[in-house]
């Protein structure tokens, strides 16, 4: 899974009927130095995928790519290749655990 | 299948119902040459890695999907843990 950003939602008219009433957000991946940062930035080339989660525009999710983000909805068949899998509450990275012991 | 370093934690404030009660790291991907990747990844893990660790990762879904499901959409895994990489050809090589 990589991490990314919700930048916004995206809505279809009309939609295949496999993509009909799914939310779909539009993700911005986040770089490590962006991360490490905390500035709220992405870097990362924006994709969508489909939430099942509910995940507000702001928050910083986990996304699944490939063959694996349709499997949530086996046995069907969907073109789905990218899914929101987890809202993260909090990330630390080692550098920014060593820089918390800093600043204390 | 590539080498990660881990490099931290995460804490899920949501997660999709397969995923419940499975460790979660964050790692970067290695290059050849010891670089490490620019984007950071979520690597389920049930072998054990700590912070600091390499480890070999596979990003074939099949392993998870036996172990969290057929509705599972976790993909890396942890497939082991590194205990030393010999590249000859990188300056100074680069151990574990």
């Amino acid at each position: 899974m990589r991490l990314g950003i919700v930048r916004g939602h995206v809505t279809l008219c009309p939609a295949i009927a496999e993509l009909a009433g799914k939310t779909l957000v539009m993700l911005e991946p986040v770089t490590m130095a962006n991360l490490e940062a905390r500035n709220g930035l992405g870097g990362g080339k924006a994709l969508v995928a489909v939430d099942e989660l509910g995940a507000a525009k702001g928050q910083m999710v986990a996304f699944t790519e490939g063959a694996e983000a349709a499997n949530p909805y086996w046995p069907n068949r969907v073109p789905v290749d990218a899914y929101l899998s987890l809202i993260v509450d909090t990330v630390r990275t080692s550098r920014m655990k060593f820089e918390e012991e800093v600043a204390k | 299948m590539f080498l990660a370093r881990i490099d931290g934690t995460v804490v899920p404030a949501a997660k999709h119902a397969t995923l419940g009660g499975c460790r979660l790291l964050v790692a970067q991907r290695l290059e050849a040459d010891g670089r490490l990747g620019a984007e950071p990844l979520l690597i389920v893990d049930w072998m054990g890695a700590a912070q600091g660790a390499t480890v070999l990762v596979s990003t074939d879904g099949d392993i998870a999907r036996e172990r969290y499901g057929k509705t599972s959409p976790a993909r890396m895994v942890v497939a082991g843990i590194v205990d030393s990489v010999h590249v000859p050809q990188a300056a100074g090589g680069r151990g574990a």
